[in-house]
């Protein structure tokens, strides 16, 4: 409905409108300086138009054409921004795969009309998924607003909400898909009608209470068995911290953590001694793509009152697991031990053909969102060696990713356009691990659209398919007050 | 007779303006600082696509103009009395002609409510408006079928208290099919939608935007508008007693009988408490340093914000520590209350950290007092304020953000246009006497902010810049309400 009034409403503002010719342009040697910054990125072929805006705001007139080598172009001119037409830009790109087109950029201003040097989309072979899901909530401090999760479908400019807080009181967070399929997904609400909600093979939701009193507290960082029968868990003790005078604002810390896997069949929380030390702190638990491995991060425990929080710096490290019998090994392997570099490992999330594994590395802590110097770095799992992914990263923050289900995609958390509001970014990974620039989430206006927004993407996670999420039923299983309860149950570990 | 009405509907707006912008013009400043009435289509689509939304829309754009609080107060009277006249059109009051001031009362009742919103008012005279336009159709097939179709569009308009202008239809026997028609309409309009809409079920039936806290039903809003039905039975039930002789003097008795009853009502429901606490946040607001001294020499105030603002006054005046204990104190939460999660408290608090130079702390009292808005709304107040502390902070693009907002606004655009060139000209900002002064007085050395480490807090801002006066006056007015003597002496010797 809000599409068909915008679509009305431009029709009679533009109606009668034609492009006008982009004539005596003075040539310019550079390229276009456009935001978002879409010169020369990776694209995959089913990914909504790529609309831009000069970045300065001074242009009167934007034009571009995008021209492939076979002849074909497809051209859009705006006030504000390029809007390329949906089916013409998806025939191109279709049109083009594994090849590049070519962008030429005029931009009129006061003194006349100026053409930019051309720059490149590439199109890559590699398709990406259907869509992201991700939490919409404005980057506060303790106090929420309205949020919710919603999901957008990247081959349009379509967002749908699933579930949003005016439907009941509290929060939601923590949406989590087993390798992007909605038939397996657990969610959180927090707030007076806390819940874990839970469905298995396209069923039913399920509300849980996930606090028990033999863990430290509720489930977070929900992580999906690729089995479909498991989900990892850490549980959080989190406390945040406020700067008087310092880039970053906020530290979100825990003072204590612990792990454990969620047996859906046996509907039981298993623990292991190893995995629940009063002196080290473990978070983000993530299984292998084969569910052998639970790679988590782990930190030396501060002292009971110490806020020396720059002095908590955790190390990727791994355990057995065996999805059988849900035991997990008998010792824990540290793969990166940042901790002695003074970095922090965060957010550890492997690729599902299990080739990478993609992190964020901080100063310290483990709530890279809020650290301006977070940067990813992607370890290849086949000789254990990490680097940096300098093509995806930015001066600011760039923190929460996850890969899309062929592997070859990443979408990242990133503060790179203000320093606060996070966008969702996707960069493609060949199979050899070398990273593309990275590109914003297209918008049909994106400087007006980000602008606008005042609410950060969080937590973007793939999906492979729409989520058909009944809200309503959804809200009306977290107005009840039944709560299925958790057992426990301790493993010796093998 | 009619001029007679004239002057009563006229006695009775006055009555309502003056009220208003005499006792409650805070309450008026009070509504204003928290919506930020945006012209954007966007903003508009998110308010009228849910039901209610076309009065709620025009409770909003009242509302922004109540930053002037007479504006507000003719506003508020102007509606008021288009209610009154409203329902005096529904029959032939006769006798009982002061009843029709009742709805209209409780209406008033309902806005001595700081969390009531206008939208509520709106939605009583959509629905009265509904219900004289229908009144002069006349009965046949295009009414019948003009009836089904007003029923979905005023719900979607007012909310559900245009169950009022059904209710309004239910006496006329002839419309008996009918009537249950519309009514099974009406009863499973909220059901179906309540599968399709983000809101709980009960907001459906009882308002979305009719009052700031969703768990609170607006019964005085009820009480409005399910008494225009009630009152019209009554009239229409006693119409041949009520239009019998005598009619000028029972009419001015009537009117003088509900007048005086239900003005004894607002005036015993008034809150002048809150009223006086609103009073020193909008001077604090707008830095009314002079004022509030005159204030606080006229009435010594006895509320925590009162004693907060007087404080800040005092040290921005110089006079705080000589003069501290000339005033009621409130020990430390004198200087600094604690945050409260509540609506009134933390902006004058955060006003103290953003004039002593703790713009981070500052910031962050703003935008959680922003974020507790019940109503998921924004306000134009805190929109300037974070634009002001991230434009302190260096964090331009975030400032530009916020300012960019404020120019759809109506009251805050020219302020937003002057700012905006200043993101990012370094020099115009240190040579700005507010913007400047507060970033040579902000912390240099960083440390986490606690509530329990005030004196640490504000020994650490004055040690950042010891000309601080500000944060030395607090400092030493600290030291004296906690008899920290060391500290004093300390300071004190450093200042020297």
């Amino acid at each position: 409905m809000k599409n068909i009034l915008y679509i009305l409403f431009t029709i009679l503002v533009f109606s009668g409108c034609t492009y006008e010719k982009v004539g005596d342009a003075k040539q310019e040697a550079v390229q276009p300086q456009i935001y978002p910054d879409y010169v020369d990125v990776t694209i995959p072929v089913n990914i909504a138009p790529l609309c831009f805006c000069m970045a300065d705001e001074t242009a009167l007139l934007i034009d571009a054409v995008v021209s492939d080598s076979h002849g074909h172009t497809l051209h859009s001119q705006g006030e504000e921004s390029t809007d390329f037409d949906l089916d013409d830009w998806h025939t191109l790109l279709s049109q083009n795969r594994g090849d590049s087109l070519s962008v030429t950029v005029s931009a009129k201003y006061d003194d006349g009309w100026h053409t930019y040097r051309p720059f490149s989309f590439y199109v890559s072979t590699d398709s990406i998924d259907y869509g992201i899901c991700y939490r919409l909530i404005e980057p506060g401090y303790e106090v929420w607003s309205k949020m919710g999760i919603y999901e957008r479908e990247l081959s349009s400019f379509d967002e749908r909400p699933l579930i949003e807080n005016t439907q009941f009181e509290g929060c939601v967070n923590c949406h989590s898909f087993n390798r992007g399929n909605n038939a397996d997904m657990s969610l959180h609400i927090r707030g007076p009608h806390g819940a874990t909600l839970l469905r298995k093979d396209n069923g039913p939701f399920t509300a849980y209470n996930t606090k028990t009193d033999q863990t430290l507290g509720l489930c977070v960082y929900p992580y999906w068995h690729p089995s479909g029968r498991y989900i990892a868990y850490s549980t959080n003790n989190t406390n945040q911290l406020f700067h008087s005078a310092h880039p970053n604002r906020i530290e979100v810390f825990d003072d204590a953590s612990d792990l454990q896997v969620y047996d859906i069949e046996k509907n039981e929380l298993l623990v292991s001694p190893l995995l629940k030390q009063d002196s080290v702190y473990e978070t983000y638990p993530v299984f292998s793509p084969d569910g052998r491995s639970l790679y988590f991060c782990a930190a030396r425990a501060l002292p009971e009152g110490s806020h020396q929080l720059d002095s908590i710096r955790y190390d990727l490290c791994r355990i057995d697991f065996d999805p059988e019998t849900g035991n997990y090994g008998n010792h824990v392997d540290t793969i990166i031990a940042a901790s002695a570099q003074h970095r922090s490992v965060s957010f550890p999330r492997p690729s599902y053909d299990g080739r990478f594994l993609c992190y964020t590395l901080s100063d310290y802590g483990q709530f890279s969102i809020w650290h301006h110097e977070a940067d990813l770095y992607l370890l290849d799992l086949s000789i254990g060696e990490s680097r940096r992914m300098d093509a995806a990263n930015s001066e600011d923050t760039d923190s929460f990713h996850n890969w899309s289900t062929n592997s070859r995609w990443l979408v990242l958390s990133s503060r790179r356009d203000d320093g606060l509001f996070t966008r969702p970014y996707f960069c493609h990974i060949d199979a050899k691990g070398n990273v593309s620039k990275a590109f914003m989430l297209p918008q049909r206006n994106p400087r007006r659209f980000y602008r606008e927004r005042f609410l950060s993407f969080n937590v973007p996670d793939f999906i492979i398919a729409p989520t058909r999420f009944n809200g309503y039923k959804a809200s009306r299983l977290i107005n009840d007050e039944y709560r299925k309860d958790m057992g426990v149950r301790t493993l010796s570990p093998l | 007779m009619k001029d007679l009405r004239f002057l009563c509907t006229l006695l009775f707006g006055v009555a309502v303006v003056l009220f208003f912008g005499m006792a409650y013009p805070h309450h008026l400043h009070y509504q204003e600082q928290y919506q930020l009435f945006l012209f954007d289509l966007g903003y508009v689509w998110e308010i009228v696509k849910l039901p209610g939304g076309l009065a709620d829309l025009l409770g909003r754009f009242c509302t922004q103009f109540f930053l002037f609080a007479w504006v507000g107060a003719t506003i508020i009277g102007i509606l008021l009395s288009v209610v009154q006249l409203l329902t005096l059109r529904l029959t032939d009051w006769g006798r009982l002609y002061g009843l029709s001031y009742v709805p209209a009362f409780l209406l008033w009742l309902f806005l001595l409510d700081e969390n009531a919103l206008f939208g509520g008012v709106w939605a009583v005279v959509l629905t009265l408006l509904a219900s004289w336009g229908f009144d002069k159709l006349r009965c046949g097939w295009t009414r019948r079928i003009l009836l089904v179709i007003a029923i979905p569009l005023l719900y979607w308009m007012a909310g559900p208290v245009c169950i009022v202008f059904f209710l309004l239809q239910a006496p006329r026997p002839q419309r008996i099919p009918w009537y249950y028609g519309l009514f099974i309409l009406l009863a499973v309009l909220p059901v179906l939608l309540s599968f399709y809409l983000p809101v709980s079920a009960d907001k459906l039936w009882f308002g979305i935007h009719y009052h700031r806290y969703p768990t609170v039903f607006p019964s005085l809003l009820w009480s409005a508008s399910l008494s225009i039905f009630v009152l019209t039975l009554i009239a229409r039930g006693l119409h041949h007693w009520a239009n019998a002789s005598h009619r000028i003097v029972a009419t001015l008795c009537s009117f003088g009988l509900v007048f005086a009853i239900m003005l004894a009502f607002v005036w015993k429901n008034t809150n002048s408490k809150a009223e006086k606490v609103m009073q020193y946040d909008f001077m604090a607001r707008h830095q009314q340093w002079n004022r509030i001294l005159e204030t606080i020499n006229a009435e010594k105030p006895n509320n925590p914000i009162g004693v907060t603002v007087q404080n800040l006054a005092l040290a921005m005046h110089g006079l705080l520590p000589d003069h501290l204990f000339e005033y009621n104190q409130n020990g430390i939460s004198g200087l600094f209350p604690s945050v409260e999660r509540d609506a009134t408290s933390p902006l004058p608090t955060a006003e103290v950290f953003y004039q002593l130079g703790m713009i981070n702390v500052a910031q962050r009292t703003v935008f959680e007092a922003q974020e507790a808005i019940l109503d998921f709304q924004k306000s134009a107040r805190c929109y300037k304020r974070l634009a002001q502390t991230n434009l302190i902070n260096g964090d331009y693009e975030v400032s530009r953000k916020y300012l960019t907002a404020l120019q759809k606004t109506l009251f805050y655009s020219d302020w937003a246009n002057e700012t905006l060139p200043l993101l990012g000209d370094e020099d115009a900002i240190s040579k700005h006497p507010e913007y400047g002064r507060l970033r040579q007085m902000a912390y240099k050395e960083d440390f986490y902010f606690s509530d329990h480490t005030t004196c640490q807090m504000l020994q650490n801002l004055f040690l950042s810049n010891t000309d601080n006066r500000l944060a030395y006056d607090y400092l030493l007015a600290y030291c004296l309400l906690t008899g920290d003597r060391e500290t004093y002496y300390y300071v004190t010797s450093i200042k020297q």
